[in-house]
């Protein structure tokens, strides 16, 4: 569900005024915010003190005769895709290409439709205070993740902690909503290209799990911005990786699985209350044939 | 009749009294009272030992270690480590070892281990790294395979592997000399080794003759010889532009620079550097050559390049901290960027600026175009436009 505006309004009425800091390059376009919202289904959590969902399940479903259509032609493109394809090689490369290219850009940011790949969130969806937003840098091209980062917990009586913002991509998805993975198998470090404020960020990769209550099984790592006008050029091993589970790291480690890659985020929750701004513009893969380490962190028997 | 009276008022009277003697005091009520005025570690641990010596057994040790734990910042002594110590060794020892597999299998002693483990929670939340003492007191209160024990051990296990993976570190305590600030922020984000700080200014207060008090906000900036290289080639006819205030964060602390900077450069303007034709000429030596023109075709293996478009922006020449964001201190930060790039004196200098949250507007020829107007389009329309102060310096 999109944020309305009448609820930033009452928000900022609550708050009081809410201070944000320039950007290092405003949107020459008015409308450029796009405020994404995870969809209804991929959401969990239902806040403490909310009643239950009620409705019926077809009481969700809108039924639309031009989205209908749209999706037709949408998905048969997919699957005539999908179909010529394999002449030419995996997914569409051919087979000399797809064994010897060292990197390759998964995401670059380029105009307003390539911002339709990513769902922004904060802690305002389970009543916290943070707000985040996304648009375009300047000239159409980098994507802007900016916002007001705020620690106050809830006051509902269970929450302990609060604070934080996180820009994620959404699943790939195959024909007719199947599932599909990226396959990162013949790379092993993980290139972006961002510009902060100088705040820490965490890098969330999320893989294909087997078992259903793993869901909330990530693999993250650190990202530390330089802050000020220049790019930043940043390399993380996936060796490094470790898996986390609902913020807490998990005692069993092991490596992350290249092969079956769900989605990739970014998570801000360094408790310094203010307005936050993250630059991205491309994010890819590279073989560093120098990297030989496997995994970073000890793989002891868990409770000797 | 009056008799009864004086008796109900009587019974009356008592139940007040007694009632009142049986109101409940909350450990926070005890930090407060015990605190008065001064919140300072030494108070902070004379209320534990007061604590500690009132009752052998320590009955509502867990409440009181929950409200230790959450008027810790109040006293400034989230960071102690010896704190954490001496506030985990309010639990009483060996009462909470479990004597058996069954036990140890089943949680013992619950709320206990909750606590404890609330308390290196927060030793983790603020970074404090534990210690042997650490080890050993909880060893002593709750045995070896309990829950803090293993709470312990992952700090032990995580702390020093992401000590040192900051590759831009921020020291704990930030200098409080704003100069001494400047330079450390401004070091930072120059990412060149070779980039010089000078500062033009030093905070001073100066009483005029009539009598006027004046402050000087302090000034302080950065260049690289790239940028100052840059500079020189700039086109005169072409303004530059003063921006700013632009957020830089050192762990809580929010800091604000300044940049000096040009519009990108046309497609048809750019011009490719001219080759010196004596390094290209016959006699070059073949050993050492200055320039290599060989045609080999790189294979795919061998091409570690991204294939993205670059992003076209415009250069940065300089970067500055100011104390105050007004127009006239960062005129004199031009002047001062003057002795080193003459050329500045000739190009004309636009001011794109935006009030921060703790500077003051003192400029007095303040005038608004429409063409920066324009460029300064707020993305969110509901949000409060902040005031905007803009002019040209020729």
């Amino acid at each position: 569900m999109a944020v309305s505006r009448t609820t930033l309004k009452s928000l900022y009425g609550v708050c009081g005024v809410v201070y944000r800091q320039p950007l290092l390059f405003p949107s020459s376009l008015k409308c450029a915010s796009i405020q994404i919202t995870r969809s209804k289904f991929e959401r969990d959590y239902q806040r403490p003190g909310q009643p239950p969902d009620t409705r019926w399940p077809w009481q969700m479903i809108n039924f639309d005769f031009s989205k209908g259509v749209e999706s037709v032609r949408k998905h048969f493109g997919l699957l005539k895709d999908e179909f010529f394809q394999r002449w030419i090689g995996p997914e569409g490369k051919p087979i000399i290409e797809h064994m010897l290219e060292q990197t390759r850009v998964v995401w670059e940011f380029r105009g307003p439709e390539s911002l339709n790949e990513w769902i922004v969130s904060s802690d305002q969806e389970i009543g916290g205070r943070s707000v985040a937003y996304v648009s375009l840098g300047k000239n159409n091209t980098t994507c802007l993740l900016y916002g007001t980062l705020s620690s106050t917990p809830p006051r509902d009586g269970e929450t302990r902690y609060s604070g934080y913002c996180s820009m994620r991509s959404k699943p790939p998805k195959a024909s007719f909503d199947r599932k599909k993975h990226y396959d990162w198998s013949s790379f092993n470090t993980l290139h972006l290209r961002i510009r902060g404020d100088g705040r820490p960020w965490m890098i969330n990769v999320s893989a294909e799990t087997y078992f259903s209550h793993q869901r909330d099984d990530i693999y993250s790592y650190f990202l530390y911005t330089r802050g000020g006008p220049y790019w930043q050029d940043v390399k993380i091993p996936f060796s490094k990786f470790f898996l986390s589970s609902r913020g807490r790291i998990q005692d069993s480690q092991h490596p992350l699985w290249l092969d079956k890659i769900n989605t990739i985020g970014f998570t801000l929750g360094d408790k310094a209350d203010g307005p936050f701004q993250l630059e991205i513009d491309f994010i890819g893969l590279n073989n560093d044939c120098a990297h030989t380490e496997e995994f970073a962190y000890e793989l002891y028997k868990k409770n000797p | 009749t009056d008799r009864q009276n004086r008796t109900d008022i009587e019974k009356l009277v008592e139940d007040e009294t007694h009632h009142k003697d049986k109101t409940l005091v909350t450990h926070d009520d005890i930090f407060d009272r015990a605190a008065g005025d001064s919140k300072t570690k030494v108070e902070f641990n004379r209320v534990v030992d007061v604590f500690k010596s009132k009752d052998i057994r320590r009955r509502g040790h867990v409440e009181f270690i929950y409200a230790a734990l959450k008027k810790m910042p109040e006293f400034g002594v989230e960071c102690d480590v010896t704190v954490y110590n001496k506030l985990l060794d309010v639990f009483p020892k060996e009462v909470f070892v479990p004597q058996n597999f069954i036990q140890r299998m089943f949680n013992h002693y619950p709320r206990q281990q909750e606590c404890g483990v609330q308390v290196l929670e927060q030793m983790e939340n603020y970074g404090v790294m534990p210690n042997i003492e650490t080890k050993v007191l909880l060893v002593q209160i709750f045995g070896e395979k309990s829950h803090p024990i293993r709470k312990f051990q992952r700090i032990m296990y995580w702390f020093p592997k992401f000590k040192h993976t900051n590759p831009y570190p921020v020291p704990h305590v930030l200098p409080s000399d704003p100069v001494d600030l400047a330079q450390f922020s401004l070091t930072r984000i120059a990412a060149d080794l070779d980039a010089k700080i000078t500062i033009y200014q030093y905070p001073s207060t100066d009483i005029t003759e009539t009598g006027e008090e004046i402050t000087r906000p302090h000034i302080v900036g950065i260049q690289s010889p790239d940028q100052r290289s840059l500079l020189a080639k700039h086109n005169p006819c072409k303004p530059v532009f003063v921006e700013g205030p632009y957020p830089l964060w050192l762990r809580q602390k929010c800091v604000h620079y300044y940049l000096l900077r040009a519009d990108p450069i046309p497609p048809e303007e750019k011009v490719e550097e001219e080759i010196d034709p004596e390094m290209i000429c016959p006699e070059q030596s073949l050993f050492f050559p200055q320039r290599v023109e060989l045609d080999l075709k790189v294979d795919m293996g061998d091409d570690h390049s991204f294939n993205v478009d670059e992003v076209e922006e415009g250069a940065v020449y300089a970067m500055c901290m100011a104390g105050q964001g007004d127009q006239a201190t960062l005129s004199q930060w031009i002047s001062g960027l003057q002795e080193t790039c003459p050329i500045l004196g000739q190009i004309p200098t636009v001011f794109r600026l935006e009030s921060g949250p703790r500077e003051l507007q003192t400029s007095t020829d303040d005038h608004q175009r429409p063409e920066q107007e324009a460029e300064t389009d707020q993305i969110i329309e509901d949000d409060e436009e902040p005031r905007h102060s803009r002019g040209v310096k020729q």
